[in-house]
């Protein structure tokens, strides 16, 4: 909301200066978004006439420009490109007080300057064109003062105020505000004495009090043709509203923005009857707002009828038929307080947010009614003496009922954890409840505008604002507790840790996909979660894999002129399943391109394939108890048939990983498909990772103290064995304590159909060196399993 | 002269050599050389007493002298050397500037950095890790968390609503803050209860560089008996100073959130002018930073999830992890976190 300096010191006596304003407001937690002078603050400009412009002598992009300033000719030399003979201007003569500070003599390019033709800015204007020199009304008078044309000057703040300080949504209130707090002396705004029993033009009906549980009604006449004082419409300017110059208009939003409450004027000649009913509507019943909109009501929905038909959206807006224009003379001023559920909930369904029922929603001042009502009548009566007040009328069956909260200093002390004094703790309740008795227990009231205190938390918050939350102390007395991270995240942080030193980058995407993402991935669309209102259609839909965004950050970075990728992410993935929705952590990543990533001048780099990948899961999960890879049963979702593999840690399965399905690559614009993903479940590992350390940690066998022999040997190979068979039956060899496949080769002297595999045997015993004879056998040994099991032949 | 005192009297030169040899300029080293290898040096004085002593010490004695010996001719050549003066020992034709080799290197996301490290601050203080979910109930992320249903608070937050019904048949939504954590734990545990956790929020809010439907908070949470503003402080401050050193600051300002009384909002001295405020960009000249929200958990709340409010107080607090990991890594524009370019995350 703006603010106004000038405005706020109405209310004020002895108003503190602008400048100390912003941190005054946020000491209470009224938050400062901006803060800024407005309106003229000049002095020394007048309004000139441009009557004649030459070229400079010696410069191609200034002018010399003679202006008229009401008694005399001046020479200026202008840089603007918008003058014009004939234009009105600001002209600053030598000595103007300018936003920059003095304006002095100057020569500019060898040619003296009497004065400048000013910009808005250099004017230190607000909301004009600054582009050029700012050209004035024609009708402005020349040689007068230029301020005359322009606001006052003034100080613009604009503060956020949260729901629980919504009593502060006025000049009024703020000035309250800061009296209360910073003891200053409040100023009332002055009211006129309406007159008691002056008769009923309009009855006012309330149907249901809890939803208007008061309404206050003034009728007036005679008010044809006020206008709106320019004071007034410039402070509503300055509010950024748009005065309308018809003053029954005008006089209700300036109202609510000095005092807060919302008001209403509706030309008495368009309310049938005339009476005021505030009723629920019924079904079917329409009304065209003040903004043009038609609007069909439902039943519940609050309205002001008149005998027949609504002519308001009771605290939203009032209706296009019963609004004041410029030939009403007489006019019913309603000033009321709406439930705040009931605003909300016809601003909701008609979807028309006003100032009026942002208001209302957040609670109005019961109290404020007949204080607005006063205030209009006199606003009114200051611009029309002779009209007259024909009714006034106050429905308030029941004064709300106000909370009674014991304020028990202890207990403040104890919520803030500070020593206050009683005295200091009594000082503020006191200044907000000035009628707050000293004997305790102290039974605090709070007055009717601050209906957001009702417990003595509420009141332990307004001792710490009222005495600085600074003099909260930061000191301990919590005892110590044991603390443990999750499973989970524990399960997550170290395959992080360890993707992340295996050379992938670690990527976050939204959860957020559209639906051709889905289709792209060929995933089930009929599982994915449905955003209800997205903001788009490019985030509709929440992810049901990690596929898309990551098949995006490869694509992303290739068009980036980057050669591979091998990146990861730990995320969730949502499912729409029969009784809900189902939630999963996964870990997944892909690598694409040559491996390692960087050029390097020993070269060396190879495209990164299946193998590299299973390498990769090899070393995440090297040592760990129970893990193996496992051959699919069925085909993981978007992965290649034959390119993929499960991974198991104990009995449950890990995740899968292979080569990504060259569909989905190639719908994701990607021409290359040799892109190898790998997707984990880190509710599985998590699983691993329950009870204890040493439940997980890997334990050690104990190696040999003798020294180890190896030998190679080269066979010749269906190449349809694979080899983990073989790897399985070798392993049974005695003293063999490593075997390693360090060649696979096909072609060029292998026969079709078969491959060479070249295998390294370790062997130590734990009791003794062994001889070569030792070794020799058990070779022999292994020579003929791999023939006997494989028909493995010795390559000669 | 016997063979142990031999034995002193050659570890002596050993020693005097090495302070000799260390503190040597290239102009002295031929001094240090002539008096300890020399024809008449240290050690070929102490070698030619060897004369006087049996076959055995001489030979072990020799044996020791000699060692010593080479080890005083190597420890001359490569000082030597290091002066320039001698002949060089440097391998040769190795281009010490060429880059080691590609080591593959990964990195973590800044988001990632931030949220361990204040996880790590956490456990230290006692706080736990908490679990929750992302798809969330309106009873969870508002209703007890004293946002009732109509309460203009609701639009402090725009929220989205998915296509999926909670129990009670009302549309689900995707939780628009970590607090309904806070609900989760305080239903399932009796205090008293230390916990925290961060994660994913999602708020429907067009993008732009400070703004993001989808970014992280980081929640915390304290219930037991007696717990005060001032505990709250304290707390914030140990973890503030573990993430932006020991010289941070931090103040409180009043502020409201539904689900605490009092509210505050804490600001920490600007990491960027240190707190001087002359023409800082980042703290706008003021000096200070806004980074969370807290303060303690209101009655209410802790009515919705059984606990007596007249027994048991707590505080909470809760951060937006983007705005700590865009002051800790420099970043300026909350879209870089989403938009994974490599040129980036590479620097991590």
């Amino acid at each position: 909301m703006k603010i106004l300096y000038s405005w706020l010191c109405d209310f004020i006596e002895n108003p503190p200066p602008a400048e100390e304003l912003p941190a005054r407001f946020a000491r209470l937690g009224l938050g400062v978004e901006s803060s800024g002078r407005s309106g003229a603050a000049f002095t020394g400009v007048v309004v000139g006439r441009i009557d004649k412009i030459d070229k400079h002598p010696n410069a191609d992009k200034l002018s010399l420009v003679d202006v008229n300033d009401g008694s005399a000719m001046m020479r200026v030399v202008c840089g603007a490109r918008n003058i014009a003979v004939g234009q009105l201007i600001p002209f600053a003569k030598v000595g103007a007080q300018l936003a920059e500070g003095e304006l002095k003599k100057a020569k500019i390019r060898g040619v003296e300057s009497e004065g400048m033709i000013c910009s808005a800015g250099e004017l230190g204007l607000e909301g004009y064109d600054n582009s050029g020199i700012l050209v004035l009304d024609p009708s402005a008078p020349l040689g007068a003062d230029a301020r005359t044309l322009f606001a006052p000057p003034d100080w613009v703040f604009e503060l956020e105020i949260t729901p629980n300080l919504a009593y502060c949504l006025s000049h009024y209130a703020l000035a309250r505000e800061l009296c209360v707090f910073y003891g200053l002396k409040f100023k009332e705004p002055a009211l006129p004495e309406l007159p008691k029993a002056v008769g009923t033009v309009a009855p006012v009906s309330v149907a249901d009090p809890s939803l208007c549980p008061r309404y206050t009604a003034v009728v007036m006449r005679g008010l044809k043709g006020a206008r709106t004082p320019d004071w007034m419409a410039a402070r509503l300017r300055a509010m950024g509203s748009n005065p309308k110059g018809n003053l029954l208009i005008d006089v209700s939003n300036y109202v609510m923005y000095e005092l807060g409450q919302p008001t209403h004027c509706f030309d008495l000649a368009n309310l049938a009857g005339p009476a005021i009913n505030v009723r629920p509507a019924a079904d079917g019943e329409n009304m065209k707002a003040l903004d043009g909109s038609e609007l069909k009501l439902s039943a519940g929905t609050l309205v002001i009828a008149d005998r027949g038909k609504p002519v308001a959206l009771a605290g939203v807006m009032g209706g296009f038929y019963s609004s004041v224009a410029d030939a009403t003379d007489s006019i019913l001023i309603e000033s009321a307080s709406f439930s705040q559920s009931a605003v909300r909930a016809s601003s909701r369904k008609s979807g028309i947010k006003s100032e009026s029922s942002y208001r209302f929603e957040r609670g109005t001042d019961i109290e404020l009614t007949m204080k607005a009502a006063r205030r209009i009548a006199g606003l009114l009566l200051e611009a029309v003496p002779s009209a007259k007040i024909e009714q006034v009328s106050d429905n308030f069956p029941e004064p709300p009922r106000l909370p009674v909260v014991t304020a028990d200093p202890a207990r403040i002390n104890a919520i803030l954890g500070t020593a206050m004094t009683d005295e200091k703790i009594f000082a503020c309740l006191k200044a907000i409840q000035p009628g707050l008795s000293p004997e305790k227990p102290w039974k605090f009231t709070p007055p009717s505008y601050r209906r957001d205190i009702a417990t003595v938390q509420d009141l332990a918050e307004e001792a710490a604002r009222y005495n600085g939350y600074d003099l909260i102390p930061s000191a301990s007395s919590m005892p110590v507790m044991p603390a443990s991270s999750t499973p989970m995240a524990e399960a997550e942080a170290e395959l992080r840790g360890r993707l992340a030193s295996l050379g992938f980058s670690e990527v976050y995407n939204y959860d957020l996909v559209p639906l051709k993402d889905l289709r792209n991935c060929l995933l089930d669309e009929t599982q994915a979660v449905e955003l209800l209102n997205p903001l788009s259609s490019d985030y509709q839909y929440l992810r049901v894999s990690m596929l898309p965004g990551l098949l995006k950050t490869l694509r992303y970075n290739l068009n980036r002129g980057r050669t591979s990728v091998a990146v990861f992410e730990t995320g969730t993935v949502y499912r729409r399943t029969k009784d809900g929705k189902k939630e999963e952590r996964v870990c997944a990543g892909l690598m694409y391109g040559p491996f390692p990533e960087e050029q390097h001048w020993r070269g060396g780099s190879e495209m990164s394939d299946f193998y590299h990948l299973k390498g990769v899961m090899q070393a995440v999960f090297g040592g760990r108890r129970g893990f193996r890879f496992e051959k699919p049963k069925t085909r993981p979702a978007f992965l290649q048939e034959g390119a993929a593999l499960v991974m198991k840690l104990g009995a449950g399965e890990a995740g899968v990983l292979g080569l990504a399905d060259p569909m989905a690559v190639i719908n994701s614009d990607l021409k290359d498909t040799q892109v190898y993903y790998f997707e984990l479940s880190l509710a599985a590992l998590a699983e691993s990772w329950k009870g204890s350390f040493r439940d997980r940690v890997p334990q050690v066998k104990a190696v040999s103290p003798f020294p180890a022999a190896w030998r190679d040997l080269s066979v010749l190979v269906d190449e349809k064995r694979e080899w983990a068979e073989m790897e399985k039956d070798l392993g049974s060899l005695p003293d063999l304590s490593r075997l390693d496949l360090i060649d696979v080769y096909k072609g060029k002297g292998v026969p079709e159909g078969q491959r060479s595999l070249t295998l390294r045997f370790t062997f130590s015993s734990m009791e003794r060196t062994l001889t070569d004879a030792d070794v020799n056998s058990r070779m022999e040994k292994a020579l003929k399993k791999l023939e006997a099991s494989f028909g493995a032949r010795l390559r000669g | 002269m016997n063979a142990a005192e031999w034995k002193e009297k050659l570890s002596r030169v050993g020693e005097s050599f090495s302070s000799a040899i260390s503190g040597a300029a290239a102009g002295n080293i031929a001094e240090v050389e002539l008096q300890f290898l020399g024809r008449k040096g240290e050690l070929a004085l102490l070698l030619r007493d060897l004369g006087s002593f049996t076959i055995e010490e001489k030979k072990e004695l020799g044996r020791l002298g000699n060692e010593l010996k080479a080890r005083l001719v190597a420890a001359l050549e490569a000082r030597k050397a290091e002066l320039g003066g001698g002949k060089s020992k440097a391998a040769a034709g190795l281009d010490l500037t060429l880059s080691g080799l590609p080591f593959p290197k990964g990195s973590l996301h800044p988001i990632t950095q931030t949220i361990v490290r204040l996880s790590e601050a956490y456990l230290k203080l006692g706080f736990a890790m908490a679990d929750g979910c992302h798809i969330e109930d309106d009873r969870h992320n508002f209703e007890a968390l004293n946002f009732p249903p109509d309460h203009p608070a609701r639009d402090m937050q725009d929220t989205f609503y998915v296509g999926v019904k909670d129990s009670s048949g009302k549309d689900m939504l995707l939780r628009t803050h970590t607090s309904p954590v806070q609900i989760r734990s305080m239903m399932a545990a009796p205090p008293p209860l230390r916990v925290f956790h961060p994660g994913r929020v999602f708020r429907s809010e067009a993008v732009d560089a400070s703004h993001s439907f989808v970014f992280h908070q980081v929640e915390g949470l304290y219930v037991d008996r007696n717990v005060s503003m001032a505990d709250l402080k304290w707390t914030v401050d140990a973890f503030i100073k573990d993430l932006f050193g020991s010289s941070a600051k931090v103040r409180f300002a009043p502020s409201y959130f539904p689900f605490v009384e009092p509210g505050a909002q804490v600001e920490i001295s600007c990491v960027f002018c240190g707190g001087k405020a002359d023409k800082c960009p980042v703290c706008k000249s003021t000096g200070w930073l806004e980074m969370l929200g807290a303060g303690m958990v209101h009655p209410n709340v802790l009515k919705a999830c059984g606990h007596d409010p007249e027994k048991w107080s707590g505080f909470a607090f809760g951060a937006g992890v983007e705005r700590f990991a865009m002051l800790l890594f420099g970043i300026k524009d909350m879209r870089m976190f989403y938009e994974n370019d490599l040129r980036v995350w590479k620097q991590l």
